[in-house]
């Protein structure tokens, strides 16, 4: 077998500068993280679990196993979910280890067509914007039939997604007004993320409405690009620079109160992995040639007021300052409509946001909340996981699902974009289930003469 | 013995798609378990019937391969190490609840079951499985049985073995034998399922059992006890053990314990005590009232500084989990952690305690102090880098004197967690000569060619 080695030189200025923990050294291997592993709890094998993928990236770390590409598919059969190091009381991260690890393995053994497309579109916001303009012609003329016969995943195209037929952003001045009817609270700057900026703009409305409607005003900072989440998981480090650099430079010299997501997979990369990216790129030559010098200290102190001040629409709306408790009406115009709530992975490892959503639910009027036991459990999405491995994605799902029915809800409720697309994809047309975020739903609670079906 | 590729062969052949796996990426991950030793086997396999188990055996005896079994590998002391390589067999995908009858206060389970998942099958009825150890979220009741585990609750309720009925399982030669049955009351001849119990796959391969299953009591109530002086945090225990009281749990925390779980879960404990005790008492309100009473009268006497009570089912949840991840809060101080789990009479954990302050501190080491006190069931736990040689060695003089210390007050060498790799060589502490050989002749019998889970404590 071939041995390759990918681990990039350590830098004499980088040796000067304090050394990361040594991450792995401490797994004491107690297997706590296999309990909150989804993909674990599916498989049931080891090999599938956190705690393996830690073992073989030591394993390869000591060179006692070579780089393959059995080596490259144990480690991706992930959902990136970040759980296990959410359960693990040795405080590693597992996260971090697995996405430098899929970087070494991708440099080795490349990555699939279809995601290494999906990469290069997502580094590059002018070449997005123009795929998404012929996508949308293309989405219009694609006969019924061949959107029934073609799928991605377990997902046929005619479920998924129909496009903005203009890109969010576009359609909206960078700055909106508070509404004059409240006293002006905070400004907040929203980063709306590539799913809503081209997919779901209803969230991207009902956000900037509640806001607004509140007495926020809203910033759009019209040069935000993808937060670069789906090239990090994928190993496209070098690829991701570009986009954190923007974004830094973009949120760092507005003059806000708040940052705030729709999407806590954004979120998470705001406040937890820019920091992260960069204080690793200081020890590592490769990544640190992409930064002029200067640039890196700069950059990781803007990145920190950055991180500072993000924050995911939930958890704010659900805070008693936000004002939205106030302001929703106490009865529904019409009757609630039965509704449950998905927790993403994101919201609930990055941001904690299960219980401080949980309270939003119950107050919104226009919903009747139904919390079931399997709200918090995957949903098989997970970035690409749900294209990668449908099968494991139908499984987790078909379990969800189940209880969804059996509690007869109309509405389910999701803060996470792919988790939408996954949801939304494999409900049957009999369901009759609408999937949306929850700040829609606050939003046409504010709109208390209005209808409460979204 | 190596296996050869025919071997390896018709080992697959055996197996369907994605349960026979022999490369080395895959092989990595069945070489441990929580414990510092690791050994690759040379071959996994992940079998979904007792029949196919049987056909495995046969296959393994007729070459004399070793078979190590392994449930979800979150043992600590190597038991399912595979230190003689051969096939590892990995019961995790055996994981049906087969039968839950209250009534007869017994469930049927396959060896993959996870605890938490038979406790939550048993909720909706109000039944519960008692033993309860750190690693009840994933560990399986296969492994609970081959290492006969414990847990705080079992100072009340037992461990393991005093919950199992019956077994079936696979010898060495691939025959299928049961033992046991569904009463609860049973003397029909050896209690060969007992002896199952902690044999740590070295006897035959579990592949069901019948487990009693009991009502959950009513209420609990958690205190958590501080004391400045240790001592007397030791000497509590025993008194309240002595006077007759039986709590669920009674777990006794050192400063440096309570100060690592601080550092992580943030409890609100206090970081200034010397000794903290975490009480648990269940039963019907009245009876928890009347042994909570006894308790404090006690803790009183023997100079308790403060007693709170949780306040919420919800705060109780946190208290307990918070101790469930002392293993892994303590995996994080240092590369390696060393947790041991002699036993001794109730009545000896005070000089138990004052024994292994004093054998840290002639060998410089770094010891955090936690026991399942009520019940005697130390666990010293040692953070340490075994690349530090020079510590290594100074921490293996330390357990040697620990174990001994152990046994000179009457105890054993392990209250829970078992054998396996870590302990064997102590086993001429607590056991004769004669008492061995009876053991291995036990061995010999089941498995005449010593296939079973070789190079372990028999």
């Amino acid at each position: 077998m071939k041995k390759t080695t990918c681990t990039p030189l350590v830098t004499a200025e980088a040796q000067a500068a304090p050394q990361p923990p040594r991450a792995l050294a401490n797994c004491g291997k107690c297997g706590l993280c296999l309990s909150a592993c989804p993909v674990y709890k599916l498989l049931r094998e080891e090999q599938a679990s956190p705690r393996a993928r830690l073992q073989l990236i030591k394993a390869f770390d000591n060179g006692n196993l070579a780089s393959s590409v059995l080596l490259k598919e144990l480690i991706s059969k992930c959902l990136m979910c970040g759980s296990c190091a959410k359960t693990c009381p040795s405080g590693i991260n597992h996260y971090d280890n697995f996405m430098q690890m899929r970087r070494k393995m991708v440099a080795d053994h490349g990555e699939e067509p279809a995601i290494k497309a999906l990469i290069h579109l997502l580094s590059k916001e002018f070449m997005l914007k123009t795929g998404s303009r012929i996508a949308v012609v293309g989405q219009r003329i694609t006969p019924d039939a061949l959107a029934q016969k073609y799928s991605l995943g377990n997902i046929p195209l005619s479920r998924l997604p129909r496009l903005n037929p203009k890109p969010f952003r576009d359609t909206r001045p960078q700055t909106v007004p508070a509404s004059s009817r409240m006293p002006a609270k905070a400004r907040v700057a929203y980063f709306t993320g590539c799913a809503t900026n081209f997919m779901f703009e209803d969230t991207g409305n009902a956000f900037v409405e509640v806001l607004t409607s509140l007495g926020y005003e809203v910033i759009i900072p019209g040069s935000q690009v993808c937060c670069a989440i789906p090239m990090l998981f994928h190993g496209a480090a070098k690829q991701a620079v570009f986009n954190i650099k923007t974004n830094i430079q973009a949120l760092s010299q507005l003059s806000c109160d708040h940052i705030i997501v729709d999407c806590s997979t954004c979120g998470a990369a705001l406040k937890d992995e820019y920091p992260r990216f960069l204080a690793r790129a200081a020890h590592d030559r490769e990544l640190a040639k992409e930064f002029s010098s200067g640039q890196l200290a700069d950059l990781t102190d803007r990145a920190g007021t950055v991180a500072a001040k993000t924050k995911e629409i939930l958890s704010f709306l659900a805070a008693p300052e936000s004002g939205l408790t106030d302001a929703l009406p106490q009865k529904a115009a019409i009757p609630p409509v039965r509704t449950v709530y998905h927790a993403p992975c994101h919201s609930r490892n990055s941001f904690d946001s299960h219980d401080k959503a949980r309270l939003l639910l119950r107050r919104l009027p226009n919903i009747d909340y139904i919390p079931l036991p399997s709200e918090a459990d995957c949903c098989g999405g997970g970035g690409t996981f749900f294209y990668e491995h449908p099968d494991l994605a139908r499984q987790m799902m078909d379990k969800k699902q189940a209880q969804v029915r059996d509690a007869m809800a109309a509405l389910w409720l999701t803060d996470c974009p792919v988790c939408r697309i996954n949801i939304s994809g494999s409900l049957a047309p009999a369901d009759a289930i609408d999937v949306c975020h929850p700040v829609t739903m606050a939003a046409r609670a504010l709109k208390a003469d209005e209808s409460a079906k979204p | 013995m190596t296996m050869t590729l025919e071997v390896k062969k018709k080992l697959a052949a055996l197996m369907g798609q994605g349960r026979y796996l022999d490369r080395p990426e895959e092989l990595a991950c069945y070489a441990y378990d929580a414990f510092l030793e690791e050994a690759m086997p040379e071959a996994v396999v992940l079998p979904e019937s007792t029949q196919q188990v049987s056909k495995i055996m046969a296959l393994a005896a007729a070459h004399n391969i070793p078979v190590t079994a392994r449930g979800a590998g979150t043992s600590i002391c190597g038991a399912p190490v595979p230190v003689n390589h051969g096939i590892v067999v990995c019961f995790s995908k055996m994981d049906q609840i087969l039968d839950i009858n209250t009534r007869d206060r017994y469930a049927v389970v396959q060896p993959g079951v996870i605890n938490q998942e038979l406790q939550n099958a048993l909720a909706p009825y109000n039944f519960f499985y008692p033993p309860d150890p750190g690693s009840i979220t994933i560990a399986t009741i296969g492994g609970n049985i081959a290492q006969n585990a414990g847990g705080p609750r079992c100072l009340k309720y037992g461990v393991t073995m005093d919950y199992i009925l019956g077994i079936e399982a696979v010898l060495a030669d691939g025959r299928i034998v049961r033992f046991g049955s569904k009463n609860v009351k049973d003397v029909t001849g050896y209690k060969m399922a007992a002896l199952f119990c902690g044999s740590e796959g070295t006897l035959g391969l579990v592949t069901q059992a019948i487990v009693k299953v009991v009502p959950k009591p009513d209420t609990s109530r958690t205190l958590t006890v501080n004391f400045n002086n240790l001592d007397d945090c030791a000497e509590a225990v025993s008194d309240i053990i002595g006077s007759g009281i039986l709590p669920a749990a009674m777990e006794l925390m050192d400063k440096f314990v309570v100060n690592t779980i601080e550092d992580n879960a943030n409890l609100g404990l206090d970081r200034e005590a010397e000794g903290c005790l975490l009480i648990e008492v269940d039963g019907t309100a009245g009876s928890c009232e009347q042994e909570t009473a006894g308790i404090m009268e006690k803790l009183t006497a023997h100079n308790a500084v403060h007693i709170e009570e949780a306040a919420t089912p919800q705060d109780q949840a946190r208290l307990w989990t918070a101790r469930r991840s002392v293993y892994g809060v303590f995996a994080k101080l240092a590369p390696d952690i060393l947790s041991e789990d002699v036993t001794v009479p109730v009545s000896q954990v005070p000089e138990m305690i004052r024994r292994i302050k004093a054998i840290a501190e002639k060998h410089r080491i770094t010891v955090g102090v936690m026991a399942h006190a009520g019940d005697g069931n130390m666990h010293p736990l040692v953070p340490a880098d075994r690349n530090n040689h020079e510590e290594w060695i100074r921490v293996e003089k330390a357990f040697d004197e620990i174990f001994e210390a152990g046994a000179a007050l009457g105890g054993t060498l392990s209250g829970e967690h078992g054998i396996g790799l870590a302990k064997t060589r102590y086993l001429p502490l607590v056991m004769d000569q004669d008492s061995r050989d009876v053991m291995a002749q036990v061995k010999q019998a089941l498995d005449p060619s010593g296939i079973l889970n070789p190079g372990k404590f028999v």
